[in-house]
């Protein structure tokens, strides 16, 4: 379906205002979700009314809202769908990371590294190694490959501090060490809080983001500037 | 403020939690304000809240900074579960006529920044430009989520003149909008 911008503009004004029910709402919010004229007469019209809503004087709700929302998005068994949730619901083994980065720092020769995380799964085991000694190699060290994945194969993505994650690249599923040549100052690590491996083709993501679950992910501490 | 609540959404984007919590903290009771005046018991406007608040930890990291504010995009999520759930439940629409009447008053919401300030202002204005049933009828619509036949109810007045009235309204409030070049 496509709107003129008068009509798209009718309809967003109602559909912000709420004065549009039933079917047609419905069908104005699937619109908006494809349709960039839609959507954005929609967000004018959020915005037009924002300090309205602001003005209400505010109300506290019960304690048990919080509670509620908190019991609903608590980490679940693995298997959860959504990537963010899963690189949520193993960033709770960021403590351990935390002591394996000073161990080793203590202990390593020179030279320093850029970064080193130790990812882990949702059980807590540590799965791999992922450190940068160079500006431009990301070396991958397996510590506990995947069983029984046919098929499949270990994406590695970069999760910037903002924005979505961004593929390094694959990773074998072995006891071998996969390295991944980067260029110097690549973009996809700059601003890097973390590194999660999603489970995807073997060809990689077809979409360019992570479509399968999160197998194991890390924090990074610091990125030293290179 | 506002910038405050932009890198509380971020961080729950990355699923921190702790974030998270403080983003509820920071919003919980003028979202809550607005689904009650909407649905009107407070048990189902808590679960609109619950509702509204999973549905911003899932879709965080779909949440554009550049193109509104993050109040203004948690204000529309739990605005838009309220008019989905209210239209179950209601009865008798039960409205706060003062609020109504406040509507056009320019000192009646402390704005945080200047931006937000001038937008609420220029709002104010060109709320005050409109016929007073124009008026009535969209702030009616707007804090209570009542649809056309509740309006014309309320109103006393055809169903038919409560559409002209909405959808003129509108039409002259863009307008007006557009001319004092309101951001977004």
């Amino acid at each position: 379906m496509k709107l003129s911008r008068d009509a798209a503009e009718a309809l967003a004004a109602e559909y912000v205002l709420g004065t549009l029910r039933g079917p047609a709402r419905k069908r104005f919010a699937a619109l908006a979700a494809t349709d960039a004229t839609a959507a954005n007469a929609m967000r004018r019209w959020e915005t037009a009314f924002a300090p309205l809503a602001d003005a209400l004087p505010p109300v506290e709700p019960s304690e048990r809202v919080w509670r509620t929302i908190r019991a609903a998005i608590a980490p679940r068994a693995p298997g959860t769908p959504s990537f963010w949730k899963s690189f949520g619901l193993v960033a709770g083994g960021m403590a351990s990371v935390f002591v394996a980065f000073f161990l080793w720092t203590a202990v390593a020769p020179t030279p320093e590294p850029v970064f080193v995380s130790m990812l882990m799964g949702p059980d807590n085991t540590a799965r791999m190694e992922v450190s940068m000694y160079k500006p431009d190699v990301v070396r991958v060290k397996m510590m506990k490959p995947w069983k029984d994945m046919p098929g499949k194969g270990l994406e590695l993505w970069v999760l910037p501090r903002e924005g979505k994650p961004r593929s390094i690249g694959m990773v074998k599923n072995d006891m071998s060490e996969t390295v991944i040549r980067i260029a110097e100052n690549d973009p996809r690590v700059e601003g890097a809080r973390g590194l999660a491996i999603s489970m995807e083709p073997m060809t990689g993501s077809p979409t360019g983001q992570p479509t399968g679950p999160v197998l194991c992910s890390g924090t990074i501490a610091a990125v030293r500037q290179t | 403020m506002s910038e405050a609540l932009e890198d509380l959404v971020a961080r729950t984007a990355l699923g921190d939690r702790a974030a998270f919590e403080r983003l509820y903290l920071a919003t919980r009771s003028k979202l809550f304000a607005v689904s009650l005046r909407i649905v009107r018991e407070r048990a189902l406007a808590e679960e609109v809240l619950q509702d509204s608040f999973v549905n911003i930890w899932r879709r965080a990291s779909d949440y554009a900074a550049a193109k509104s504010a993050p109040m203004t995009w948690m204000t529309a999520i739990v605005r838009n579960r309220s008019v989905d759930l209210v239209r179950r439940t209601r009865e008798e629409p039960d409205v706060d006529d003062t609020l109504v009447a406040g509507l056009a008053d320019e000192n009646a919401a402390p704005e945080r920044d200047a931006a937000a300030r001038a937008d609420a202002h220029s709002l104010k204005r060109c709320l005050a430009e409109l016929d007073p049933e124009q008026r009535q009828t969209i702030a009616l619509a707007f804090f209570h989520g009542l649809t056309h036949s509740e309006l014309a109810a309320h109103l006393r007045r055809p169903l038919g003149t409560v559409k002209t009235h909405v959808r003129r309204g509108l039409i002259r409030l863009r307008e007006c909008l557009d001319r004092k070049g309101v951001s977004a």
